[in-house]
């Protein structure tokens, strides 16, 4: 069993590389008690969620099961635990009410999508990946990084943003999900497991950028400093 | 397979593009935060200039006020008097030879009274325009002005500095140390209801220091800066001190009493003087 894993990592470097990663910022948060934070808090509950899927993946990948069932239920929680970071980040409480009511939308679209995309829901083995949900949720992720950056520039809050740890937190996402956004409805059509098409070097450039996104979290979270937090 | 290929390289330029945007994005936020950073500290500064000129103007006219009065009371009022004196003296002489003892006893009192109108006189010109501080500098118009108070109040003032030839600075950086060392001094003996003052005075290559201390009743200094009870004399050092980038810190020392500390930054000394109190010459002075 653990053989198997192994050789399937070998085979796969960057995937594996990307899956565990994550262990790097997950660590840092909890050095760094940068859980303090409530946009923190959510983040390490992502990553630790993240991690698990992954790993799920991975396994079920290696026993050579169809995995993507995994991915797709894992949109509408990413997209509930990012749009949540997001939720104490704004002050508005225009913006927050559509937090919450993009998040209720989005569960219900993603749920539509699921069934949409597999009309034979029970039908596990061939099971496909959404269509639109996860490009969705990439336009809906990079809106709230957009706002975040408008109001950002607008508060004039911050002098250095380099030392800035939400600010490494929303480049990576924005990279993750910018250099996903236009292959994930692709994935609905050659991530298949009968007649699956190789759309080559292309696949890996979101798990480079899941590397890349991982490593930014991991530098915000490296500035973060909780003795300055109590203070504010 | 060509579509398969053709969509790979879609993909592939779509992504790059879309990533492209992401980096540029990142940056002009970067670089927008830093511009708007830049621009607010830039305006900052220029209010900061303009609110010390306007003080630099304020205290300039004060002092320019300051000594037309003490010019109109010394030309003026001190000629006038000087001349009554003048003519006392001569009337006296003609009441002397009559031998009338009461006119004689009236014109004694009339002389003393102008004599002593005279005193006030110079003593109110002294205080407006410290001439010992301009012909002398800082050590002799705090010596004076310490000599001055010892034989008014009941009141034990020490002056030490940390050197004897304390050099002489700029008329604005002298004037300003004065006045504050006047308004502290004039504070403890007013409000601290104190018995000992000390001053001290320390110059170094890059900071002149003045320390009042007195074993007054105290203030403490956090809760007058967080409750705005600082009165105008407080104000007035503070203000005094912005204007030549100095500081001041008020301590409240163990063993009681107040203590105030202000630095100011040691500034070249320019070549102009006010011009000394003159009769027949009045002249605006840019302190």
């Amino acid at each position: 069993m653990f053989e198997i894993f192994i050789s399937y990592c070998f085979r796969n470097p960057v995937s594996c590389i990307a899956v565990f990663i994550t262990l790097l910022p997950l660590i840092l948060i909890i050095l760094k008690k940068a859980y303090i934070d409530p946009t923190f808090r959510l983040l390490l509950v992502y990553l630790t969620v993240k991690l698990m899927i992954d790993i799920i993946m991975v396994r079920s990948a290696a026993n050579h099961e169809n995995n993507i069932l995994f991915f797709n239920l894992a949109i509408p929680v990413n997209y509930a635990l990012l749009g949540g970071m997001f939720y104490y980040k704004f002050n508005s409480p225009t913006l927050k009410k559509g937090i919450i009511g993009s998040m209720v939308g989005f569960l219900a679209f993603t749920a539509w999508d699921i069934f949409n995309s597999n009309p034979v829901i029970s039908d596990l083995h061939n099971h496909r990946a959404v269509l639109f949900s996860k490009t969705v949720e990439g336009v809906l992720i990079i809106t709230l990084i957009l706002l975040f950056f408008y109001e950002l520039i607008k508060s004039l809050r911050i002098p250095n943003l380099l030392t800035f740890p939400f600010f490494w937190v929303c480049s990576g996402l924005l990279l993750y999900y910018s250099s996903f956004i236009f292959i994930a409805p692709v994935l609905h059509y050659t991530a298949t497991w009968n007649h699956s098409v190789d759309i080559g070097l292309t696949e890996t450039i979101p798990t480079i950028f899941e590397i890349v996104c991982a490593l930014c979290f991991s530098v915000g979270i490296y500035h973060f400093s909780a003795g300055h937090y109590a203070k504010q | 397979m060509q579509n398969s290929e053709e969509l790979k390289w879609a993909l592939l330029i779509a992504s790059l593009a879309m990533l492209t945007m992401a980096f540029c994005m990142i940056s002009f936020v970067m670089y927008y935060q830093k511009r708007r950073f830049e621009e607010e500290k830039r305006i900052s500064d220029i209010e900061k200039n303009y609110n010390r000129l306007l003080l630099d103007t304020a205290l300039n006219s004060e002092e320019t006020e300051r000594r037309r009065i003490a010019q109109d009371l010394h030309d003026d009022i001190g000629t006038m008097l000087s001349l009554t004196k003048l003519s006392l003296n001569q009337l006296s002489k003609l009441v002397g030879s009559s031998g009338n003892e009461k006119e004689d006893q009236i014109m004694r009192k009339s002389q003393s009274l102008v004599e002593e109108t005279i005193l006030h006189v110079r003593r109110i010109t002294r205080d407006l325009v410290p001439t010992t501080l301009e012909r002398f500098g800082l050590m002799e118009a705090i010596e004076e002005f310490i000599h001055k108070l010892e034989e008014d109040n009941n009141l034990a003032i020490t002056f030490l500095a940390n050197t004897d030839d304390f050099p002489r600075q700029g008329q604005k950086l002298e004037l300003t140390l004065y006045r504050i060392m006047q308004e502290l001094v004039n504070n403890a003996i007013k409000h601290a209801n104190c018995s000992k003052i000390d001053i001290r005075l320390e110059i170094n290559d890059q900071m002149i220091g003045l320390k009042v201390t007195d074993n007054g009743v105290g203030f403490d200094p956090e809760k007058i800066k967080e409750n705005n009870l600082a009165g105008l004399g407080l104000l007035g050092i503070e203000s005094r001190l912005a204007i030549v980038n100095g500081t001041v810190q008020y301590e409240k020392p163990e063993k009681g009493g107040a203590s105030a500390f202000a630095q100011i930054p040691v500034m070249p000394v320019s070549d102009s003087k006010p011009e000394p109190l003159h009769p027949f010459r009045r002249e605006r002075v840019n302190i």
